[in-house]
């Protein structure tokens, strides 16, 4: 317990101490947190979005004559299982009649004498996807059965929008990973400065039998504080643009941004933690080799 | 306690220590002696494992450099007390911070720490110095602290490298004679220096160093 007091005296009085270079390495943390929390932000509306769209992903399936309702019912069922599949719809042969008339104002029956319409199912897809969507493999395994008659679907407006969604999620992980590592290597080197100032703690520390993370503690707590005041900034720099951006993007698209506060400042305070832990421990664990 | 066995080491730039055989008894007080390069300092980095011998062993207690972990180097240093020339006091912290140091480390409370950093300035008689910072101290006041800094953890060895290299002589034999009171309580004591007028008829054992080499 004593010791965790001299350790965190330290670690504060190691900030306050270098207040000059502590503002580059809490500068350069909160810009990764701005970019991080951009993203996470354009992310969930992506995600949204995304889910949005594949709400209005189908696949029609329509069965070739004879088969029996009953049939369908199984084929249906076995169809549930297949990966991605959120739900079924059937449309039995007088549903198809009601959709013809209410699509053409004409009844079938009266013109042909029979119905002619087909059963058929309508196959919704999962939304939540955590990745892209590959709806291939569906239509593969639903074809396999032989009373499927025709398969109809979006297939390259969805793969193109997929596509779309990947590369987005590529990208986002990219900016955010390289963010990640500048800012690690910024506050590396702004605790190297700390670090220098204070060889000489170092080596009595060392000579009076001081432990490696007795040595360590306050220069990491010390990057771990750079990291909070970082990513406080960054919270309230996210909040006040998102305040101001919302009314303007809503007047121009329509589109309402959504974000959860919560989880934003939870991972904004997680980065920060861990960019300041990295930076601070990658610093002193070089120096005490 | 200490046992250095047969010992070793030499530098890439040259220079070291060879077949160094030496024991150190508890309360015992010893002076190093040998002109500058002669390896008086090695020995002390190999005994507070700042150094390993390159052949040979060097035991501390329980503890020996062949089978040592790094990470309990530490705990072999809580037994030893080490005192250089250029003092190395920290500069930002006051004479009582720079006591209290050891104590933070092996995790007294700050009423103990109060008690045996006051008790320990009374001892080396600085008094109404606790708020100074070293450059407000004398060489002599300097080098006391750094005695105080040693002693306070209760170590059962005493290293001395050329302790009274910047002390007037008066100064010096106030602190040899600081050592003998050390010596006396119990604890070790190993003081390396060139200045063999310091120490002679004072009925210490003395270790010659020459060349890397022990001259008995």
């Amino acid at each position: 317990m004593n010791k965790l007091v001299f350790i965190f005296a330290e670690g504060f009085k190691n900030v306050w101490r270098h207040k000059s270079s502590a503002v580059s390495s809490i500068f350069s943390i909160y810009l990764t947190l701005v970019v991080s929390g951009s993203l996470l932000i354009v992310s969930q509306n992506t995600s949204k979005l995304i889910e949005y769209l594949r709400d209005k992903y189908k696949i029609e399936v329509f069965f070739k004559d004879g088969v029996t309702d009953k049939r369908v019912s199984e084929l249906v069922n076995d169809f549930k299982l297949i990966n991605g599949v959120r739900s079924i719809t059937i449309i039995s042969k007088n549903d198809a009649e009601k959709i013809f008339k209410s699509q053409f104002g004409d009844d079938i029956l009266s013109l042909l004498g029979y119905n002619p319409l087909p059963i058929s199912c309508v196959i919704n897809l999962k939304n939540d996807w955590p990745a892209k969507l590959d709806i291939k493999p569906i239509i593969s395994d639903i074809k396999k059965y032989r009373e499927v008659d025709e398969v109809n679907h979006q297939g390259k407006l969805i793969s193109r929008i997929e596509n779309y969604y990947d590369k987005f999620l590529k990208v986002m992980v990219a900016v955010v990973s390289i963010t990640f590592i500048i800012a690690i290597f910024i506050i590396s080197n702004t605790v190297r400065l700390t670090i220098f100032s204070k060889k000489e703690l170092i080596k009595s520390l060392q000579l009076i039998g001081a432990t490696k993370w007795f040595i360590k503690g306050p220069f990491i707590l010390e990057g771990i504080i750079h990291g909070v005041i970082a990513s406080i900034l960054a919270v309230y720099s996210l909040v006040a643009l998102l305040r101001f951006s919302k009314y303007l993007i809503y007047d121009l698209t329509k589109f309402g941004i959504l974000y959860d506060q919560i989880l934003t400042v939870q991972v904004l305070l997680a980065i920060s933690i861990l960019v300041g832990f990295i930076g601070s421990n990658r610093a002193i664990s070089r120096f005490l080799k | 306690m200490i046992n250095i066995d047969n010992v070793s080491y030499s530098y890439s730039k040259g220079g070291g220590v060879s077949n160094i055989n030496l024991n150190i008894d508890d309360g015992e007080f010893i002076f190093m002696i040998g002109p500058t390069g002669s390896g008086k300092t090695t020995i002390l980095r190999l005994i507070y494992m700042d150094l390993f011998p390159k052949a040979g062993t060097v035991s501390i207690d329980k503890y020996d450099s062949q089978t040592i972990k790094r990470r309990k180097i530490p705990y072999v240093r809580r037994k030893i007390g080490v005192i250089f020339q250029n003092y190395h006091l920290l500069e930002d912290r006051n004479l009582f911070e720079n006591i209290a140091l050891p104590l933070h480390v092996l995790g007294y409370d700050k009423d103990e720490i109060i008690d045996l950093v006051n008790e320990s300035i009374d001892e080396i008689g600085l008094n109404g110095k606790e708020s100074h910072y070293p450059y407000e101290l004398s060489g002599g006041e300097q080098q006391r602290a750094c005695v105080a800094r040693a002693l306070i953890k209760d170590p059962d060895i005493i290293l001395a490298d050329e302790p009274t290299g910047n002390l007037d002589p008066v100064a010096s034999f106030e602190l040899i004679k600081l050592f003998e009171e050390i010596s006396k309580q119990g604890t070790s004591v190993l003081m390396a220096s060139h200045n063999y007028n310091l120490i002679k008829g004072r009925g210490h054992r003395i270790v010659e160093m020459q060349n890397g080499s022990i001259r008995q």
